[in-house]
């Protein structure tokens, strides 16, 4: 999970941001000061069948 | 007798957020609980330093836009939060040292505390935590 900063109070917006030991990060994502954005994972491949004759 | 000028402009952060501009009075007291350890055959009373317990009380504007007052505390009421505060914007230094208080407890925040023809502000206080203080930058 990667956190942006969506207010200036916590720094630059846009700048990623690493809380410090004992920040409640939920109060930040819940203030909307700051934005939680998860990664894409990369999807499974997915075998085709073998084709039979 | 004084020996310089001081603005009082200090900055105050409360779960990493600068709420300084919000915040019109800031008491920073550090608190180690007295026990008493007088015993029969003193003539005066006399104690021991117990438990640390200090804290930050905090003057507000209660502000409900975005990014402000109420977003930085509504979750935050009922637990533990890392607060601190230095005397001025300037970096920290011996002459500017951070205050910290790490893990206090915020234990009530007030949600409306209006009054005709003025702005609404809030007192919260955190509670004990862990001090520490910071002269470096």
């Amino acid at each position: 999970m990667k956190l942006t900063i969506a207010s200036p109070r916590l720094g630059k917006v846009g700048d990623e941001f690493i809380p410090v030991e004992g920040t409640n990060v939920d109060a930040l994502i819940d203030g909307g000061l700051v934005v939680s954005t998860t990664e894409p994972k990369k999807s499974s491949k997915v075998k085709s069948e073998p084709i039979e004759e | 007798m004084a020996t310089s000028t001081l603005l009082s402009n200090p900055t105050v952060t409360v779960n990493s957020v600068d709420l300084t501009d919000q915040c019109t009075a800031a008491v920073f007291t550090r608190v180690i609980e007295q026990l008493e350890s007088t015993a029969f055959g003193q003539t005066n009373r006399s104690y021991v330093g117990g438990l640390e317990n200090s804290t930050l009380t905090l003057t507000l504007y209660n502000s409900f836009a975005a990014s402000e007052t109420y977003a930085t505390l509504k979750a935050l009421v009922g637990t533990q939060v890392n607060v601190t505060a230095k005397p001025s914007s300037a970096a920290v230094a011996v002459t500017n040292p951070l205050s910290t208080l790490t893990g206090a407890y915020l234990s009530t925040l007030p949600i409306i505390n209006s009054q005709l023809g003025s702005l609404e502000t809030i007192d919260i206080v955190f509670t004990g935590g862990s001090y520490t203080v910071t002269t470096t930058p």
